[in-house]
């Protein structure tokens, strides 16, 4: 495996090559030895090594050592967490981290900085973007952030900023699958992998991509030998190891597999036709959408035998209800990923498997479960930051107008900031406000950004590192450690509601500032400062709690708040019938099944159903109102499709830095087959380039069975350029720069399969 | 003997993820790139037509450790609960148990200047009637720890569940690690 194989061949020219007595400036090493004040004692808090926000727990032994597992309060986790999470501790004492606030001195990109009070940097912080409000308008502002907590945090302070101009991570990310989900059933669902029986995976990579809850729950299902597990994946990854069976399929062809099931079953009649006729709409035009998709017509295009087709939609047929189609978490395969999302939801719908076990479900929040109850059993909370409304249009025209039009306009097109800024088209972009957020390793065409950051007057980043990003800032604000903060408290909610919270478990090690304080000192000094009900985070959970003290004591004792909520999926009777015996006024909701079926009348649709068509999308996107076979190319033309993905032990690009991760894998070189290698020469280890339109990037091979002889993989989140990152700084290749900043078609997914050539160095 | 410890490593449910590496760093402060702890992957067969192979490398605290045999200063020996540990007051670092080792379980301490291994985590969590740092850590529960004589102990009921593989048994070693091999996939 790479990991192995990247540790053992790169490992030492790393701890050979290292200079660890040069301290940067600003670092936590250039303080020299830190005493920790804090006692040995278990705090129960929420991880952040990647953005899954697991509940940990953590014990602090003589003051120093953090020891990390998961927070066992939390039924679904344990005791419990990943490498990752456990590796907090090495980047808590990592000796590159930031912990002084910098001011850039050099020219913009330079790496030149001097070290800054809080007082000098936030100063300079706010007269700067007074400034460019004075003098541009507040919407010359970008902001984006990593999703959670900050996300919300900022999108508030760009509200009250003035600023329409707010993106978050989803673009680059999730954001097919959610728009799919949003149009089809108004909002997001989750699987119930525990209780199904059959699961049909689609390069959903939970045992790469760790959630702890989801993780687990999908290794206990493909450990059992009573239960099917189908993986579909260009690539032999740990989940397809794990499976009953895996198909390499061509990169990007999910949608057209999926076309040919959706095909099988309308032929044979072979779905839930009930369900179908009672909570959806639509289904005529999707039986005319896939009516030529036959099993012989994917054959070509996913390498997958018709006979398979024929004989997996049977199986799972079988399995209805108590079968998920996985949509997986990022896909992002080709310019047509909203109608793979979009394919596969129906997959899960044609199946009659929503609100029943096995199945796929609405979150049950505390809103929900009390309106169901008809009685506040969950307490309810404030939001703490507050979005007044900004009358200006966003640069991208995401949920306004134009080919963005249904992208989120909370979250953005992240593709199209470097066009607008280099364009000054709508209007001209002066600034831009980055909290966690380190596009020019995680988002295409890094070259393109660059030169776009370079045309601003202003740019301020909150980063823990001094990453790619953060070297192009003017200001950089270093953020504590989640270890060293507290925050609000987080919502979260499956078949019943829960709330988390971050607790701080030592005290900051250099005055780092959470980004809470740095925002509410931002919003005090520019004026508004009464935007916001509260002054420290104190008073935030306070307020966000409406007081509830006892809530408040359990998320600080236990970092973890359930209500004893009996799991509810509204169309499975017993487990409404314990709805109801818990909660008596909710038995009015109950239909002569049993079921609380009017929950499936009245969604967030436009119908109030589940939306099979969507006449608003087909109105604006020909085409694209039902799902169908369009815009299936991944290879543009050249031989070979790049993909990528994570690895168990780092993130798209936070972590490559840390200690204890580095330490496992420093390196990313790119999976080739041996035939492909063959042909180009190559053998494990040689250097060669990729090469497309866009870039010529050097990269190294690993040569393996695991991976069709048409396609290529990189773990991502390599290929750093900052040389204040001192460990991962110019190791292995960062595949973004080979992406192309055209997104797909109507969601504005960043599209990360992309066409390349291999070149011999 | 007054417990009869038992590592169980389900092939099945691991996901090589190195969260038991890392949890086991923390827990025991071992060096930088040494390791008391790995699970190797290795993707076998020819393409389509693979299997991944999951191997744990730890120690496997033998009943019949050579290297509590070879040791010439008794700094390695064997607990009354029949763990194997290493004193490392007593340790000369002569290197014997290194080689006689078959788990390749061993290593030089190089900031110490002693030889060390996992201990099951014996004295920070398993004298407290807590599970190994690596137990506890699992994403997957793929292990489980647990004292043999108790029938009612998971690690126990699952041991009669399945079918068991004790590491290198012809070496007669008697591993009190057992692995539940891997059932997916092409074999080797």
């Amino acid at each position: 495996m790479a990991y192995i194989q990247g540790r053992r061949d790169f490992l030492k020219i790393a701890t050979s090559s290292a200079t660890a007595t040069i301290f940067l400036p600003g670092s936590l090493g250039a303080l020299g030895e830190v005493a920790l004040k804090s006692e040995d004692k278990f705090i129960r808090s929420i991880c952040e090594m990647c953005s899954s926000r697991c509940p940990m727990e953590a014990r602090v032994v003589n003051g120093k050592t953090v020891l990390l597992q998961g927070n066992a309060f939390s039924k679904e986790m344990g005791t419990s967490l990943c490498a990752k999470g456990v590796a907090g501790s090495s980047q808590l004492y990592d000796t590159q981290r930031l912990v002084t606030p910098l001011i850039r001195v050099g020219k913009r990109g330079e790496n030149k900085w001097a070290e800054a009070s809080w007082e000098e940097a936030l100063s300079l912080v706010s007269t700067k973007l007074s400034a460019l409000k004075e003098r541009y308008g507040a919407k010359s502002v970008l902001f984006s952030s990593k999703t959670g907590e900050h996300y919300d945090l900022l999108r508030s302070f760009a509200s009250a900023f003035g600023s329409p101009n707010i993106f978050s991570h989803w673009s680059s990310c999730p954001i097919a699958i959610e728009s799919a989900f949003h149009h089809t059933f108004g909002e997001k669902l989750h699987r119930d992998f525990e209780n199904a029986t059959y699961i049909l995976n689609f390069g959903h990579n939970l045992f790469e991509g760790l959630d702890i809850p989801l993780t687990k729950a999908m290794a206990q299902f493909s450990a059992n030998v009573s239960k099917k597990l189908v993986v579909f994946d260009p690539r032999f990854s740990i989940m397809a190891s794990k499976a009953n069976e895996w198909y390499p399929m061509k990169a990007g062809s999910d949608l057209a597999f999926v076309l040919s099931l959706l095909h099988v079953w309308i032929r044979d009649g072979k779905y839930d036709k009930k369900f179908i006729e009672n909570y959806t709409i639509g289904f005529d035009k999707l039986a005319d959408s896939v009516k030529e998709k036959t099993p012989q017509w994917q054959q070509s295009l996913t390498g997958i035998d018709a006979k398979v087709v024929e004989r997996i939609a049977d199986e799972v047929y079988q399995a209805a209800p108590r079968c998920i189609i996985d949509w997986g978490h990022k896909a992002t395969t080709t310019k047509a990923e909203y109608q793979r999302s979009r394919a596969i939801l129906m997959a899960n719908i044609l199946m009659g498997n929503v609100e029943k076990e096995g199945g796929i479900y609405f979150a049950k929040s505390a809103e929900r479960v009390n309106a169901l109850a008809k009685e506040i059993v969950v307490p309810e909370l404030n939001n703490p930051y507050p979005r007044p409304h900004v009358n200006e249009p966003r640069i991208d025209g995401a949920g306004e107008v134009g080919k963005y039009r249904f992208v989120s306009k909370q979250h953005g097109a992240l593709t199209a900031i470097p066009d607008a800024i280099l364009s000054q088209k709508p209007y001209p972009i002066k600034g831009w406000f980055l909290t966690r957020h380190n596009p020019l390793v995680t988002l295409a065409n890094p070259q393109k950004i660059k030169e776009a950051m370079d045309e601003l007057e202003f740019i301020v980043v909150n980063d823990i590192y001094l990453s790619d990003t953060a070297m192009m800032a003017d200001v950089i604000l270093p953020e504590s450690t989640y270890l060293e903060r507290d925050e609000g408290i987080s919502k979260s909610a499956f078949k019943s509601p829960f709330y988390t919270m971050r607790n701080c478990i030592v005290e900051p090690l250099h005055q780092n500032k959470s980004a809470i304080e740095m925002m509410r000192d931002l919003a005090q000094r520019m004026g508004f400062g009464t935007h916001y009900a509260w002054k420290n985070i104190s008073e935030l959970r306070a307020y966000q709690a409406k007081g509830n003290v006892e809530l408040l004591q359990t998320l600080l004792m236990r970092g973890v708040a359930s209500f004893d909520v009996p799991p509810l999926l509204a169309l499975h009777a017993p487990s409404v019938e314990r709805f109801c015996e818990r909660y008596p006024k909710s038995r009015s909701w109950v239909d002569a099944q049993g079921l609380f079926s009017h929950f499936l009348e009245h969604l967030k649709t436009p119908s109030g159903k589940i939306e099979i068509y969507c006449e608003e999308v087909e109105h604006a996107f020909s085409g694209y109102g039902v799902t169908g076979a369009v815009d299936m190319d991944v290879t543009q033309g050249y031989p070979y499709v790049l993909t990528s993905g994570k690895s168990a032990v780092h993130t798209n690009g936070h972590t490559q830095n840390v200690p204890y991760l580095h330490m496992l894998l420093s390196d990313n070189p790119i999976w080739m087959h041996p035939s492909t290698a063959k042909a180009h020469g190559l053998k494990m280890g040689d250097t060669f380039y990729l090469q497309n339109a866009i870039a010529k990037e050097r990269a190294t091979v690993f040569i393996t069975e695991g991976i069709r002889p048409d396609t290529l993989f990189a773990y991502m989140g390599f290929g750093h350029d900052a040389p204040s990152l001192k460990r991962t700084h110019g190791k292995g290749m960062n595949p973004s720069k080979l992406l192309s900043l055209e997104s797909a078609t109507l969601c504005g997914a960043m599209i990360t399969n992309v066409g390349v050539n291999i070149i011999k160095a | 003997m007054e417990k009869q410890y038992r590592l169980l490593y389900d092939e099945n449910l691991c996901i090589g993820c190195q969260a038991c590496s890392v949890a086991c760093r923390v827990e025991n402060s071992v060096p930088d790139d040494c390791y008391r702890v790995q699970v190797h992957m290795q993707t076998i067969g020819i393409f389509p037509h693979l299997g991944m192979n999951y191997e744990r490398l730890s120690c496997v605290m033998c009943e019949n450790p050579p290297c509590v045999s070879v040791c010439p200063t008794h700094a390695s020996f064997q607990s009354k609960d029949g763990l194997v540990h290493i004193d490392e007051r007593a340790c000369i670092t002569c290197k014997y148990c290194i080689l006689a080792c078959p788990y390749h379980a061993r290593f030089v301490n190089p900031i110490k200047n002693v030889v060390e291994k996992c201990t099951f985590c014996y004295e920070t969590r398993v004298s407290k009637e807590l599970n190994p740092a690596c137990v506890s850590i699992c994403p997957t529960e793929a292990l489980s720890f647990g004292d043999m004589h108790q029938s009612n102990a998971f690690v126990a009921q699952k041991s009669q569940k399945e079918v068991l593989l004790f590491p290198k048994a012809h070496l007669r070693t008697k591993p009190k690690v057992a692995f539940i091999p891997n059932r997916k996939g092409m074999k080797s």
